[in-house]
């Protein structure tokens, strides 16, 4: 007689779907990408080497043209989105860390007060407040005439708008809560104790500042400063209306080439120059910082 | 040099200062619009003041189906470009309803409701803002818009306009100026009926250059003097280059101007835009509002019609450019009818008076001339209405340029603006 082979039990739907789970949850988010990141960005990718008109159609030439074209023309767009971004992104982390901090150490019972004070200018559109932006630094506006007239502290022919001045200040105003949120997640996450404990050990507030507080809040830095910088780098609203055009960023020619002259195969080259010089930049960062501090 | 004087408020009708003569001047200028008529044209004008204001009929014709009034008409416009008593919302550009006696009456006579939206600051940024439409054979949401000569004339090419049924409008048949017609891109204005006919040239405030001890600009020139910051010119590219051909003491004719003309204005304003000068649309009127530009190149009847008490407008020694707006149906408009009884309407030289008497352009009806005269006395002396013939043999039009030519603006214009 020979021993029937007896059906060993399979893991069962139970455990097919537990293997499978983390790929279906995963499964939306990937799926988003694909068809609203990746699909678009090989789009872009083909315009940019290729020769055409919106009118005549497009054609794969591997071409470089736009390539060189986006480097040789546009170094000053280049070097004011990094200048501008990189000068918004530290002003943000300078004025949001104390905020964060105060928030999450002597916020006490105002805490959820004071986060939605930080999160309230978003229920505004962006374009407003920097519209508002605008109306606030005009010549003529409510800072700049009783400086001018009533104290005759600036001469008549002062005037802030249209400058990089109005330009950064106007990033960092808009992408301050974006700064402040993840650092207050990093501080309110640190045990207090741990800071009680370097003063046991002697260490002054400076030192257990230095010491305890800021390594344990890198990670919202990091997060932060990406979640600033980048954005940052591509906005053009600021430009636009704050600024003049020897202060246009990157983002205002990409706008341009793609929307009024309708060249896509530069305009999708300057987003590839963009999206390259922000990795290389993110990159580094994150070699500065070390990795294993920004996981948290 | 002539100087225009804008009223205090833009409620009120304002004829406050008016040189020069009129009818020969206007109609040379129309012709100067043109380009091709100037022979015939001071007769045809003098002779235009009772040109015969007829009504379309409503009633069912022979495709009765065509001949319904549907609505709401949507009309895009540039600001400050018809009677209006309020100004249209800063952020929509929507004209509040009761606004404007010539869309209330419309509105009123065919039951009809009428959005009419100040959404045309410049040609390129409107245009790129229907171009997508167009080019995807869909109705671009508009039933009625009023574009500049060189860009009806590239989108009527495209064959992105719809065909105007001229029995639905017998006033714009009838009283067209002679020498508005016959324009070699729709000879038989199968397209386009014109709005407004204007200039380009300085407007500036005359108290803030007091206060800073600066005199007021009498040429093109004069605008290098004062503060770049505080100057803008046009996104319009062909009006900024034009002023700037003529500052440099180069003939603006599309026929003769070469890209090394143009390479030599760019390097001429290049010094200013590192200074901060700045390039707008139609949006300098906010500008002036705010005090935030002393000097620009502007169009001449803004300043006047919605500009402050001390904004005025020069006309430069060194000339002007001229130009004429006009009403085209996009392709795929859905109330073509509505949009066709409404050009018939404004071709109503009643009507028409009315608008250009507030808006301080130059009517393109006949017989709107005697009606401005009737419904504002004085107002023929006024050279933003009646253009004196000094001003008229200083017009130049630098709209249709070559492909070459239109290329090198157009990179020079962006580098300038920093694009």
């Amino acid at each position: 007689m020979t021993a029937r082979p007896v059906a060993r039990p399979g893991p069962g739907l139970r455990g097919r779907l537990g293997k499978a789970l983390p790929y279906l949850l995963l499964a939306p988010g990937l799926l988003w990408l694909a068809v609203f990141y990746v699909l678009p960005a090989i789009q872009m990718f083909t315009y940019s080497i290729s020769t055409g008109s919106v009118e005549n159609g497009y054609t794969i030439t591997m071409s470089a043209d736009a390539y060189t074209e986006a480097l040789n023309k546009f170094g000053k767009q280049f070097l004011n989105s990094i200048l501008y971004g990189g000068v918004a992104t530290i002003l943000t982390l300078l004025i949001g860390f104390p905020v964060a901090y105060t928030i999450a150490f002597r916020g006490g019972r105002y805490k959820n007060v004071i986060l939605f004070l930080v999160i309230a200018p978003f229920f505004t559109s962006f374009l407003i407040r920097t519209i508002s932006w605008k109306i606030l630094l005009g010549d003529e506006g409510p800072i700049l005439a009783p400086l001018k007239h009533t104290f005759g502290l600036l001469p008549g022919t002062f005037s802030i708008l249209g400058t990089p001045i109005a330009q950064v200040a106007g990033i960092t105003y808009n992408f301050l809560p974006f700064m402040i949120l993840p650092l207050y997640v990093a501080l309110e996450k640190i045990d207090i104790r741990l800071i009680e404990a370097a003063e046991d050990l002697y260490a002054n507030r400076g030192a257990a500042f230095r010491r305890v507080t800021l390594p344990l809040a890198l990670p919202g830095v990091f997060a932060g400063s990406l979640l600033t910088f980048i954005p940052a780098m591509g906005d053009y609203i600021n430009a636009e209306l704050l600024g003049s055009p020897g202060t246009r960023m990157i983002g205002n020619v990409i706008q341009n080439r793609l929307l009024v002259q309708n060249d896509y195969p530069v305009g999708s080259a300057l987003s590839f120059v963009l999206m390259a010089g922000i990795l290389v930049a993110v990159a580094v960062y994150a070699r500065l910082l070390g990795t294993e501090q920004l996981t948290g | 040099m002539n100087e225009l004087h804008s009223s205090p408020s833009r409620l009120l009708s304002r004829r406050r200062f008016v040189q020069g003569t009129a009818m020969a001047g206007f109609a040379a200028f129309l012709a100067a619009c043109t380009g091709t008529k100037s022979s015939t044209a001071p007769s045809e004008a003098a002779a235009s003041a009772a040109a015969p204001s007829v009504e379309p009929s409503v009633a069912p014709s022979v495709a009765p189906t065509e001949k319904v009034v549907t609505g709401p008409l949507k009309f895009a416009n540039w600001p400050a470009y018809i009677d209006q008593t309020t100004e249209a919302n800063a952020d929509t550009g929507v004209l509040p309803a009761g606004s404007s006696k010539t869309l209330e009456d419309f509105k009123a006579k065919y039951k009809v409701e009428v959005d009419y939206e100040e959404k045309i600051g410049d040609n390129p940024t409107f245009f790129e803002t229907i171009r997508p439409a167009l080019a995807g054979g869909l109705p671009t949401g508009w039933d009625l818009v009023v574009l500049t000569d060189w860009m009806a004339a590239k989108i009527i090419a495209k064959s992105w306009a719809e065909q105007i049924d001229q029995e639905n409008v017998p006033n714009c048949a009838n009283n067209l100026r002679d020498a508005l017609r016959g324009q070699t891109w729709d000879p038989n204005n199968d397209f386009h009926y014109p709005w407004q006919s204007g200039m380009t040239g300085i407007g500036y405030n005359a108290k803030t250059l007091a206060d800073n001890k600066i005199a007021e600009p009498k040429k093109i020139a004069d605008l290098w003097s004062i503060p770049a910051d505080k100057v803008t010119f046009l996104t319009e590219a062909r009006d900024t280059f034009g002023l700037g051909l003529l500052k440099l003491g180069i003939e603006p004719d599309p026929a003769k101007v070469t890209s090394d003309d143009l390479k030599k204005v760019a390097d001429d304003m290049q010094p200013l835009v590192d200074k901060g000068l700045r390039f707008t649309g139609n949006e300098y009127l906010q500008d002036f509002g705010q005090k935030k530009v002393w000097a620009a190149f502007v169009w001449s009847g803004d300043l006047a019609s919605s500009g402050g008490a001390d904004d005025k407008f020069a006309f430069p020694e060194e000339g002007t450019m001229i130009w004429t707006d006009n009403m085209l149906m996009p392709k795929g408009a859905v109330n073509k009818y509505t949009a066709e009884l409404m050009m018939n309407w404004v071709y109503d030289p009643a009507i028409a008076a009315q608008i250009a008497d507030y808006v301080y352009y130059v009517s393109p009806v006949k017989g709107a001339d005697e009606k401005i005269k009737a419904l504002d006395p004085g107002a023929e002396t006024n050279p933003l209405l009646f253009p004196t013939a000094d001003i008229v043999a200083k017009q130049r039009n630098f709209q249709f340029l070559s492909d070459e030519l239109e290329t090198t603006l157009n990179d020079l214009f962006a580098t300038l603006s920093g694009l």
